[in-house]
């Protein structure tokens, strides 16, 4: 008990050092941000990536552990009670006073606070026990627990992540595996104010050609094929890049903004595409900007490299070229591309059990504590004496049971 | 049109609210019951006011009214209300009014200083497990503001009772004490559904149930004091002050995962 709480604030203060610490940036970023000895213990601590440090699994290996051993001490001493400690036997030895005495007999009274199997276990003895399972609500939060941590690392551990993005019409590759995606189709629906209302992907995939198959992927609603779930991600533009000399066409690929194109024809020529502008413009200090998301004046700022060097950087609007020696270089044809997100992980069901286990667990913990009522005739008086007993209800019972037992015709005597 | 009204019903809740919290502060100095059960009766209209609010805003953006921070803000103080009604009604005791109503407007204060444009839903909330994990949010940060309140009001009953006018109007230690384990019962099982519906939509949504972003992990971090709280409670005895202690804290932190994480850590609830 106390070794999960001292791993309980460790993780706590892990998840703040991990939430206020920018997480993972290069070394430069931190020893830029903070004073030199801060960003050494940072990256010495593994505090600039908490999440996937050794020592963060470390811990929650640990917590796995201390579920483990609490539940398993507890498990004997649990099943002995749910056998046999709830039972008139268990009730009469305990040392219960009487809180009320009855002129007849209460079953009926029982009944109506929801104990409805009401037993007779000896003459002149009622006994009825309710909320028998809300015993195992903590147990069965520490089994959630441990569900789904085991659910959540393994899920880690093997899980398969990969991103394909493109144009209508393309067909790629998913990252290490046999499939392949075709993009036939990518709509972005806007409503009337020019907000997006959803981004919609149509795609086929095939494994090599031998079986195929389609759905379509939106924001909040991924399609499952093959065994893998494909998601709706991101967006963003590209266009045409062209390499030209004497009026043919030497290259020509789809470029992403934020992404690189090697110039084929000129060894060691490189153009990145750094930003695209659907609608042109410059703001007051003459930066390039753009003025809404539709395509109506199309600019491509471009940063051209030869080996590391950088030999310029310009806008390019509609029309314009670059031009290097006998070679012409542009874009055209801009549009949005999608980017889809594919993802298998075989323990996602299990992270989902534990999440359902820890919610009843606790519904029961909180909610369905164990109460027992019986009731004793007094041969000599002609009475029945009634008892109670709940470790974490047992007021509410008491003041439960007076009042139901006021508001029948039952001859009480409250004491 | 829905805007208007729902900014004239706005401003009535405050200013109830406001008339409540002045009136239970009143109460406080001069100890009369009749300006506890007034400021009682104004936070009741002012949560009818503000309920109606949400309702016209609601009606008029055609969606819950929960997807951007004023929105959440006034949802977060309604939550607050309402868990304050229900444990005020349930168990009468004048003094939680007194340090809950300062809560409420507090919270109440945050929403209108955020601006009150209605926008459409961006394509990642609009789903249906939007009104689930936010509805729940609102009823678990709620029982932990009401657990705070009862809390400050244990913590502050022996300086309080010094006065022989309280005695009766703040229960008994162990009755506080309850009331307030019963409150953060309440928020542990509503935070808990929070962050499982939240973890299936962003599975959803963004291809990932868990993330370590600012406002999941944050989450996690109040979980874990409540965890630790109700531990402490049931097995090493932690009640009484210690307990309050801890309610308090808990709630410092249900603050942050609100209003800190939105404003100094963005991530991916950049927009709630």
């Amino acid at each position: 008990m106390r070794f999960a709480m001292v791993l309980l604030v460790i993780l706590a203060s892990a998840c703040l050092a991990g939430s206020l610490i920018p997480q993972g940036e290069t070394a430069a970023v931190y020893s830029g941000s903070y004073p030199k000895p801060a960003a050494g213990l940072i990256l010495a601590l593994g505090l600039d990536d908490v999440f996937h440090a050794w020592w963060f699994a470390v811990l929650a290996i640990l917590l796995c552990l201390s579920l483990i051993l609490c539940n398993l001490i507890r498990l004997p001493a649990l099943i002995r009670r749910t056998k046999d400690g709830f039972s008139y036997r268990a009730c009469a030895s305990s040392a219960a006073e009487p809180i009320l005495e009855l002129g007849e007999k209460p079953s009926a009274l029982f009944r109506s606070l929801g104990f409805f199997r009401v037993e007779a276990p000896e003459e002149n003895v009622v006994y009825a026990a309710r909320n028998r399972l809300g015993i195992w609500g903590a147990w069965l939060c520490h089994l959630g627990m441990l569900v789904l941590i085991l659910g959540f690392g393994l899920g880690q551990l093997t899980q398969f992540d990969a991103s394909v993005y493109g144009i209508p019409g393309q067909t790629k590759p998913i990252p290490g595996t046999d499939y392949a995606v075709t993009i036939e189709d990518f709509e972005i629906l806007l409503r009337p104010d020019e907000t997006v209302d959803q981004y919609t992907t149509t795609l086929t995939v095939s494994d090599g050609g031998v079986r195929t198959a389609g759905g379509i992927t939106q924001v909040n609603h991924p399609c499952k094929l093959f065994g893998m779930k494909f998601y709706q991600n991101s967006t963003g533009w590209g266009a045409d890049f062209t390499v030209e000399k004497d009026g043919s066409v030497l290259q020509q690929e789809f470029l992403c903004a934020g992404e690189l194109a090697h110039v084929k024809p000129v060894e060691g020529l490189t153009v990145f595409l750094r930003a695209f502008y659907p609608d042109y413009a410059e703001d007051d200090s003459g930066m390039p900007m753009t003025k809404s998301s539709a395509l109506s004046n199309p600019a491509y700022l471009y940063m051209l490299y030869y080996g590391e060097e950088l030999l310029g950087m310009n806008v390019l609007t509609a029309g314009q070229v670059i031009t290097v020696d006998d070679y012409t270089i542009s874009f055209h044809d801009p549009q949005p591309y999608t980017l889809i997100q594919v993802k298998r992980d075989p323990f996602e069901g299990t992270a989902a059990l534990g999440g359902g286990i820890i919610l009843a667990a606790l519904l029961l913990a909180f909610y369905c504590p164990p109460m027992e009522v019986w009731a004793v005739r007094d041969p000599d008086r002609g009475v029945w004496q009634v008892f109670i007993r709940s470790r974490k209800a047992e007021d509410r019972l008491h003041r439960d049971l007076l009042r139901a037992a006021e508001r029948s015709e039952y001859n009480v005597s409250d004491h | 049109m829905f805007l208007t009204i729902e900014n004239y019903l706005f401003t009535a809740a405050m200013a109830v609210y406001l008339g409540g919290t002045a009136l239970f502060f009143l109460f406080a100095v001069t100890k009369k019951e009749r300006h506890a059960r007034i400021a009682g009766v104004l936070i009741t209209v002012g949560f009818v006011f503000h309920t109606l609010a949400l309702v016209v805003r609601g009606i008029g953006a055609g969606r819950l009214p929960m997807a951007n921070q004023y929105e959440f803000a006034t949802s977060f103080a309604w939550g607050i209300c309402l868990c304050f009604l229900v444990f005020y009604y349930r168990y009468r005791f004048y003094a939680l009014g007194v340090f809950a109503a300062p809560i409420l407007f507090l919270v109440i204060g945050y929403a209108a200083m955020q601006s009150r444009e209605v926008r459409e839903l961006m394509p990642a909330l609009r789903s249906s497990w939007l009104g689930i994990h936010v509805s729940a949010a609102i009823i678990a940060y709620g029982a932990f503001g009401v657990s705070c309140a009862v809390s400050m009001v244990f913590l502050c009953r022996a300086r309080l009772l010094k006065n022989k006018a309280w005695e009766s109007y703040i229960p008994e230690e162990e009755a506080l004490d309850r009331i307030s384990y019963r409150a953060v019962s309440l928020g542990f099982l509503f935070l808990t559904f929070v962050m499982i519906t939240g973890a299936i939509w962003a599975e959803r949504a963004w291809g990932s149930y868990w993330s370590w972003d600012p406002k999941e992990t944050w989450s996690l971090i109040t979980w874990f004091i409540y965890a630790a709280y109700l531990h402490l409670r049931m097995n090493r005895g932690w009640r009484g002050k210690r307990a309050a202690v801890f309610a308090v804290v808990g709630f410092a932190c249900v603050l942050f995962t609100y209003v800190g994480v939105n404003t100094l850590l963005p991530g991916l609830h950049s927009y709630a």
